[in-house]
């Protein structure tokens, strides 16, 4: 199982060439590929991981990271910020990674992508993104001269509409300069997923994230149910559709996500966390104040990195951190990377 | 020419009479109409205005008010609504009842006016509805009021044209977005559009075919005489009638009246008899003025302070009222006795805070809380509550579930059916009980992980809690899956799990009304659902 195709697609031409290196897959076998369709999976028992050696031992490294600018000289590979300002601590870990230029260059069209997954409750209950967080991001994109910043979510529980409000994230995006946009049918398509995906080939996706020039997540870090936690890769849940379908094979499937979307900045929300009873939360009694920020360029980095605040969790644990790991999408290895721990 | 004689007939016709001025009022009464149901499902916005409509049909407040045994908190709106009927009779029907106006739009041309056996013929029907309606509320039911004009229109607009209506953009909006210009301009469009006048989520509303003919079938009816919904079947239409006959301003014919008989041809509701010099019946006249325009020689006139209107034929007599108490007293007493009331129904659920049978006492089956569900969860009942409960608003979770951030449904509701419980109270407010299918759940039968209904579950501490277990394939692979199981005590019957389970068909996992009571009861303190509604319908302010 081999895994030899290291594509680095430009976001901006993904769509049109994954039809392409998907064909070339085939044809050059590239890798044994599982051809299931999303349907046939939810009737067989894809989802079950026997207690057998299953996973492909690929050699992960950073540099299979497709299409992310490399770390800037003297800068971080993952920056911490703690301190008590959201909004300047969001700032901190960015600029100890190389900054915010080294993601956005002007004249570029940002997506970014927090965590609104209902429309229940405010930010103070660890449900949805830290508002300041997201807002500052949309500042520091704007002042590196992004043409368009965009911020979205799909929740599972209420509407965008009511969501946007009541995580108090429209408020502080529009101060900001960015806008909110409420995702729209017309925008999801069924794509084929690269090569490096194992389990899902094709999904319905909002294709504006494919077409965007950059993608930043903003994930929180919240207790998850069945994930464990949900952390950075299944924070891109929100940028797809028939989300209950994905979790017959929660692990490898989320992991696929990211071979897709590949954003090129993660900020995980580590202000609030969120203890128990996550994703939905509802108890201010789960909610831990860590006044902490991560950022890297690597998702699986921020993700492994996040599991540390959690006593129960582990990146065996949280599946997908392992899976994604193993599939070339990022490093477990957080003592050969160059941390920034910073005190504001 | 043609502009001096129309200038000439400009001053020579008042600006009450001209065409133009009714239907510009009644195009901004419609707008208005709309605008207030647009604004039902705006969460920001005051739920005040989206019921003032139906505090002004006096039909509804008086037959709701009977029904619900309580006088409807903003009756004082119904009071105006019957002034101006005393005052210049039926204006509402003329000028302002959103039903009137769009039949007047779609009224057939030539427009069927003037006398229509047909028509004329079932005048009387109107007032065996109305007394049959008030008969039915005396009696404790609130079933016939799915026949008010508001009830009907807002119906028709909250379950088959808002739906359609959406479908419509919908489809619209992927064609032409194909093409690359319009691209922007769609989306600007939309944003603007779901945010306030189109719902969020394509509503899938149960009924809407049929809801929909029957509008359909009411404009139909224009092709037997024009108004023929109001001259011979609306009840509020007969009430208005009633008190029209007492009317302080009337139609008149003066001494100068040449028999022509234009105005005859030309009335809407065929209501001025040629046989009496063309005088008409105060209680059928809409007041249209239409007869005032036509006539050539100016010999119509609306004077104040006459007498009451002569009895006719077909007004409500001896006949109607015998009729009417008989049927309504048999319908009460067959919805009483029927089944469907004995017989717990196993997913009869209805919106947060509504308990039957009392529901059903004050539900006018207008529909307003379709409308306002922001996740279409509510939809018009058929036959699940028995008859007694058609167009009565039912909670089918796999159609869309109750949304644990809204509370809307209660706040718009006009007569207080669904009590308008503060957003804390709701969120506690059990609706049914989730029930999993063990033989159809995927964790549960093995065929792979899910426990969808456990991430979706909006209550803080979780109505699902997983079980981890071990269990061996056929092929002798052990492997561990989670079993989701209900926690009964915490369980409020939203519905999120059922509509999100990802078995097809039935979900796994359906909420039931079984055990409902004891929690609902548990809850508010009593053993009976009807405190409950009261002291909530009890909190509402007056306008």
């Amino acid at each position: 199982m081999a895994r030899l195709c290291s594509v680095s697609p430009e976001r901006r031409h993904l769509l049109e060439r994954v039809g392409a290196i998907a064909a070339a897959s085939l044809l050059g076998g590239c890798r044994g590929a599982q051809m299931a369709s999303p349907q046939a999976l939810g009737t067989e028992a894809a989802g079950v991981s026997p207690t057998g050696p299953a996973e492909p031992s690929a050699a992960a490294g950073p540099s299979s990271v497709a299409a992310t600018p490399p770390v800037p000289e003297g800068a971080a590979y993952l920056a911490v910020a703690r301190g008590p300002s959201p909004a300047a601590i969001t700032e901190a870990a960015i600029k100890a990674i190389g900054g915010i230029e080294r993601f956005v260059k002007p004249g570029y069209d940002v997506i970014v992508k927090p965590n609104i997954c209902v429309a229940y409750y405010g930010p103070e209950y660890a449900a949805t993104t830290n508002p300041e967080v997201v807002a500052t991001i949309v500042r520091l994109c704007r002042g590196a001269g992004a043409r368009r910043v965009r911020v979205m979510d799909y929740p599972f529980g209420g509407t965008a509409a009511d969501a946007y409000v009541k995580s108090g994230i429209k408020a502080a995006v529009e101060e900001a300069g960015g806008e909110m946009e409420l995702m729209s049918r017309v925008k999801y398509a069924e794509v084929d997923f690269p090569p490096e995906s194992v389990d899902i080939r094709r999904w319905q996706v909002y294709t504006d994230a494919l077409k965007a020039d950059l993608i930043i997540n903003v994930p929180i870090a919240k207790h998850h149910g069945i994930a464990t936690l949900t952390l950075g890769a299944k924070n891109l849940m929100g940028l797809i559709e028939n989300r209950p379908l994905i979790h017959v094979n929660l692990h490898q499937r989320i992991a696929d996500l990211v071979t897709l979307f590949r954003p090129q900045l993660t900020v995980m929300d580590a202000v609030r966390i969120l203890m128990a009873h996550g994703p939905s939360g509802g108890n201010l009694a789960d909610v831990k104040q860590l006044d902490t920020v991560i950022a890297s360029h690597d998702i699986v980095a921020v993700d492994a990195y996040t599991t540390r605040f959690f006593p129960f969790a582990d990146v065996d644990k949280v599946g997908y951190i392992r899976k994604a790991a193993n599939m070339g999408l990022g490093t477990l290895d957080l003592d050969a990377i160059k941390i920034a721990e910073i005190a504001l | 020419m043609e502009s001096r004689a129309s200038q000439k007939r400009a001053q020579r016709v008042p600006l009450l009479q001209r065409r133009l001025t009714r239907a510009v009022v009644q195009a901004l009464f419609l707008f208005a109409f709309l605008a207030l149901f647009v604004v039902s499902a705006v969460r920001s916005a005051d739920a005040g205005p989206a019921r003032l409509p139906f505090l002004l049909d006096p039909l509804v407040v008086l037959a709701a008010s009977l029904s619900g045994r309580a006088v409807l908190p903003g009756w004082g709106w119904a009071a105006l609504g019957l002034a101006l009927a005393l005052g210049l009779g039926r204006v509402w029907c003329g000028w302002l009842c959103p039903v009137g106006t769009v039949l007047d739009a779609f009224s057939i041309r030539p427009r069927r006016t003037g006398p229509r056996p047909a028509a004329d013929r079932l005048r009387f029907a109107k007032h065996f509805v109305l007394l049959t309606v008030v008969v039915m509320a005396a009696l404790g039911s609130a079933f016939l009021l799915f026949l008010d004009p508001l009830s009907l229109a807002t119906r028709t607009l909250s379950v088959a044209v808002w739906p359609a209506l959406n479908y419509a953009f919908g489809g619209a909006q992927a064609f032409l977005y194909r093409f690359g210009i319009l691209q922007e301009p769609l989306l600007g469009l939309e944003n603007l559009l779901r945010r306030a006048v189109l719902p969020s989520f394509q509503p899938y509303l149960r009924l809407n075919l049929l809801v929909g003919l029957i509008a359909m079938g009411i404009v139909a009816l224009e092709g037997l005489g024009a108004r023929f919904w109001c001259r011979s079947l609306c009840p509020l239409g007969a009430l208005l009638a009633l008190v029209s006959k007492l009317a302080f301003v009337k139609r008149r014919v003066k001494q100068n009246c040449i028999s022509c008989g234009r105005c005859e041809r030309i009335c809407p509701t065929g209501t001025i008899d040629a046989g009496k010099a063309y005088e008409s019946d105060a209680a059928e006249c809409i007041m249209c003025l239409d007869c005032a325009r036509a006539c050539p020689v100016d010999a119509i006139a609306f004077p104040a302070a006459q007498a009451p209107a002569a009895r006719q034929p077909y007004d409500a007599g001896r006949r109607d009222v015998v009729g009417g108490l008989l049927a309504g007293t048999a319908l009460v007493g067959l919805f009483g006795a029927s089944s469907e009331r004995h017989d717990s129904q196993n997913f009869l659920l209805r919106p947060p805070g509504a308990l039957d049978p009392e529901f059903l006492d004050k539900c006018i089956r207008c529909g307003e809380c379709m409308r306002a569900c922001p996740t279409a969860a509510l939809h018009p009942a058929l036959f699940q509550a028995g008859l007694e409960g058609l167009f009565s608003p039912l909670l089918v979770p796999r159609l869309g579930y109750c949304d644990y951030s809204c509370n809307r449904c209660g706040q718009v509701c006009p007569t207080g059916a669904i009590p308008p419980l503060d957003l804390e109270t709701k969120r506690l407010w059990v609706n049914g009980q989730a029930y999993i299918d063990e033989q159809r759940c995927i964790p549960w039968t093995g065929d792979g992980q899910c426990s969808v209904c456990e991430e979706m579950c909006p209550v803080p501490v979780k109505a699902i809690w997983l079980e981890e277990v071990e269990i061996q394939r056929e092929d002798g692979a052990r492997f561990t899956v989670r079993r989701p199981h209900v926690r009964r005590h915490l369980c409020i019957g939203c519905g999120t799990c059922e509509n999100k389970c990802p078995v097809s068909g039935e979900a796994a996992i359906r909420v039931h009304v079984a055990g409902a009571e004891r929690l609902q009861a548990r809850l508010i303190g009593s053993g009976r659902g009807r405190g409950a509604g009261q002291s909530q319908s009890g909190e509402r302010a007056e306008p």
